[in-house]
C-alpha cells in the first residue's frame, strides 16, 4: 500500500524524498490503526461470547445428559481453562489462521475454508453491481437537478434502501424463477462445491445488490450536488465545457472520497445480507454453515465467521482509505 | 433557536403529514392486528397450502392455518420490538450525542467504538448476541439491536449538538457554572427536537430490518408464533402452491420498510441534510 501512495506522488514533480518518506509514514499509520481495530473488535467478541449467559458444551447437550457428561465436554472442548487463558489462545490463533473449535468438536477454519470464497464471490459480485448501477443513477438523476427524472430516482432509492433483502429474494423468486422460469430459483453445486453456473448467481446478487443500490445511488446524488457548488465548477460551466466533460473530469473526481466511504460501508452490509440470501437459494456459502450453528446455538462458529469478516471489511476499509489520500493528493 | 425548523409553511406542513401519514396508518393496523384476525392463528381452517378462496382468503400455510390471521397477527411483535428498540437508540443517542459535543474526550471514545462496530455486519452480530445467549429470547434481540445502533446515532446526535454546544448562551451557562446534566437536558437537547425525531424514524426503518431479518434467520420469535419473517421463511416451501402464504407478509414487511422510511427522510431537517445520509 505505500508502494501505490509514492507512485502517485513521483506523478508530481515537486514531490521531494521528504514527502515521499511522510507518505509512506502516514500510510503505515492507517494500516496500523485499521488493525488495532479489528484487534478490538475480536476482543468485543471474545468477551460477547464469554460474558452472555450459555457456552458451546451448554448448547449442544441433549436432553438427560448428566452434569459430569457436560463437565467432561467442556474438557474436551477445553471450555473449563482459565479466560485468560483462553483469550490469548483465541487472539493469537486468529493470525496463524485458527478460528477456534465449534461446539461439535470441528475446526471452525475447515468448517468455512470452502464455503467462504463462494459467499465472497457473491458479495464481490454485488459490490461491483452496486457501484456501477449507484454511478450511473446518480450522475442520472444528477444532470437535470430537481426535474421528474431526479425526483423518482431519488424517491425510489429512498424507499428501497430499507428492504430486508429476504423480502427483495422472495420477490425476485416469484417473478424470475416462478413465474417466467427464466432463473434458477435454487442453486446447483458442482462436485467441488461451488455453483454450477453463472446463472446460479444472478437472483442470489440482484436480492443482495438492489437496496445497497438504493443507498449508494442517494449518496452518489449528494456527493454530486455537494460538488456542484464548488467554485470551479460554476467556471468550468461558464466556460462552456461539455456536460459530460465536467461530469467525468470535475465532478466525479471530487465526489470520488464520499462515493468510496459509502461503497466501504456497504460491504458489511452485503456479507451480512449474503447469509440470509444464501438460506433462501441455497447458496454453498456461509450462509449454509450459520444455518446450522443457529440450529445447534453454536457461538464459537459465528465469532469464527464474525472474526473473517472483520478481516476483510479491514481490507476494504483500507483499499477506501487509499483511494481517499490518493484523491486528495491529486488535488493538492 | 428552534422557531426555524418548527415553523413551517402550511403547505410544506401539509406536505409533510403526507408522506408521514402511510407510516402511522400501517403502523397503527399492525399494532391492531391481532384484534382483526378472523380466525384463530394457531388453528389448521384450510388443507395445507391450500389455494385462496372461501374461508380463507389468502389460502393456508404449511399447516393448513389461515394466512390472512396470521398476517394481520403477525406484525404486533415486529412493530413493538422495533419501537422500542428505535425508543431506546434514540434516547442513548440523545444523552450520549449531547455529552459528546459537550466533552470532546467523550465524543472521540464515541468515534472509535464506531469505527469498530464497521467491522461488524449488523446481521452478523445480532446472531453473534443470540447465539451467545440461548436463552435471551426477544431480549437478546433487543440488545443487540441497541448495541449495534447506538454508536452511530450518537455520532449523528453529536454532529448536530456540536454547533448548539459553541454556541454563545450554552458557553454562558457552562461559565456560569451549571453541571453537565443541566446543560444536556436543558441548553442542548431542547434545540435538537427536529433532529432527535429524524432520527427515531432512521432507528425504527434500521430495528425493522434487524428484527425481521433475526426473525428470518429463526432466532427471533419461534413457532408457532405467527411473525412475518418467519411465515416467509416457514413457507418459502409451499411457494408454487400457495405463492399468497410468503408473498402477503413479504409485502407486508416491504410497504412497512419502505413507509416508515420515506416518512423518516421526510421528517430529516433540510439544514441537517449531509451528502452522507444518515442511518
Amino acid at each position: 500500500m505505500a508502494g501505490s501512495l509514492t507512485t502517485t506522488a513521483q506523478h508530481e514533480p515537486a514531490a521531494g524524498a521528504g514527502r515521499l518518506t511522510h507518505a509512506a509514514l502516514s500510510a503505515a499509520g492507517v494500516v496500523v490503526r485499521r488493525i488495532l481495530l479489528l484487534a478490538v473488535l475480536l476482543a468485543v467478541v471474545f468477551a460477547a461470547v464469554e460474558l452472555l449467559p450459555g457456552d458451546a458444551a451448554n448448547a449442544t447437550s441433549e436432553r438427560g445428559e448428566s452434569a459430569a457428561d457436560l463437565a467432561e465436554r467442556r474438557h474436551l472442548l477445553g471450555l473449563d481453562r482459565p479466560v485468560l487463558e483462553r483469550f490469548w489462545d483465541w487472539m493469537t490463533g486468529l493470525p496463524t489462521g485458527d478460528l477456534g473449535t465449534s461446539a461439535r468438536g470441528e475446526s471452525v477454519a475447515d468448517l468455512l475454508s470452502r464455503p467462504f470464497p463462494n459467499t465472497l464471490l457473491l458479495g464481490g459480485l454485488a459490490l461491483l453491481l452496486t457501484l456501477v448501477a449507484s454511478v450511473a443513477l446518480g450522475c442520472w438523476a444528477a444532470a437535470k437537478p430537481g426535474g421528474p427524472l431526479d425526483r423518482a430516482v431519488s424517491a425510489s432509492a429512498t424507499g428501497i434502501l430499507a428492504l430486508p433483502e429476504f423480502v427483495v429474494a422472495v420477490a425476485l423468486v416469484l417473478v424470475f424463477a416462478l413465474w417466467t422460469d427464466w432463473l434458477p430459483a435454487v442453486t446447483l453445486t458442482d462436485a467441488d462445491g461451488s455453483p454450477a453456473s453463472w446463472e446460479m448467481l444472478v437472483l442470489p446478487v440482484l436480492a443482495l445488490a438492489i437496496p445497497q443500490i438504493g443507498w449508494n445511488t442517494r449518496i452518489v446524488r449528494a456527493a454530486l450536488a455537494d460538488e456542484a457548488k464548488a467554485p470551479h465548477i460554476e467556471t468550468a460551466v461558464l466556460d462552456g465545457l461539455p456536460r459530460g466533460r465536467i461530469l467525468t473530469h470535475h465532478l466525479l473526481p471530487g465526489a470520488l472520497p464520499t462515493i468510496t466511504a459509502g461503497l466501504a460501508t456497504s460491504t458489511g452490509m452485503l456479507l451480512g445480507g449474503a447469509v440470509v440470501v444464501e438460506t433462501i437459494f441455497n447458496y454453498p456459502g456461509i450462509g449454509s454453515v450459520l444455518a446450522g450453528a443457529v440450529a445447534d446455538r453454536d457461538s464459537p462458529v459465528i465469532a469464527g465467521v464474525v472474526a473473517v469478516t472483520g478481516v476483510v471489511i479491514t481490507g476494504v476499509l483500507l483499499l477506501a482509505d487509499l483511494v481517499r489520500a490518493w484523491a486528495s493528493g491529486g488535488r493538492a | 433557536m428552534t422557531d426555524t425548523t418548527v415553523t413551517v409553511a402550511a403547505p410544506a406542513r401539509h406536505r409533510l403529514a403526507l408522506r408521514v401519514l402511510p407510516a402511522l396508518l400501517l403502523t397503527a393496523l399492525a399494532l391492531a392486528g391481532p384484534w382483526l384476525a378472523p380466525h384463530a392463528i394457531d388453528a389448521p381452517v384450510t388443507a395445507p397450502y391450500a389455494e385462496p378462496g372461501g374461508e380463507a382468503p389468502f389460502g393456508g400455510d404449511q399447516l393448513g392455518r389461515d394466512v390472512l390471521s396470521r398476517v394481520l397477527a403477525g406484525g404486533r411483535e415486529l412493530v413493538v420490538t422495533s419501537l422500542l428498540v428505535a425508543v431506546l437508540v434514540t434516547a442513548a443517542a440523545a444523552v450520549l450525542g449531547a455529552v459528546s459535543a459537550l466533552r470532546p474526550a467523550v465524543g472521540r471514545i464515541v468515534e472509535r467504538a464506531a469505527d469498530v462496530l464497521m467491522l461488524l455486519p449488523a446481521v452478523l452480530g445480532i446472531l453473534l448476541i443470540t447465539l451467545s445467549w440461548p436463552d435471551g429470547g426477544r431480549l437478546a434481540v433487543v440488545t443487540a439491536s441497541f448495541f449495534l445502533g447506538v454508536p452511530y446515532a450518537v455520532r449523528l446526535v453529536a454532529g448536530a449538538a456540536a454547533p448548539v454546544a459553541a454556541s454563545g448562551y450554552v458557553e454562558a451557562a457552562a461559565i456560569g457554572g451549571e453541571r453537565l446534566w443541566y446543560l444536556v437536558v436543558r441548553e442542548v437537547l431542547p434545540n435538537l427536537r427536529a433532529t432527535l425525531l429524524a432520527l427515531f424514524g432512521l432507528r425504527f426503518v434500521a430495528a425493522v430490518y434487524l428484527v425481521a431479518t433475526a426473525g428470518f434467520l429463526q432466532v427471533g420469535p419461534q413457532p408457532p408464533a405467527a411473525d412475518w419473517a418467519l411465515m416467509i421463511r416457514e413457507n418459502s416451501g409451499g411457494i408454487l402452491l400457495n405463492p399468497w402464504a410468503v408473498l402477503a407478509p413479504s409485502i407486508a414487511i416491504g410497504l412497512l420498510a419502505m413507509s416508515v422510511n420515506l416518512a423518516a427522510a421526510a421528517l430529516v431537517p433540510m439544514t441537517g441534510r449531509k451528502a452522507v445520509p444518515a442511518l
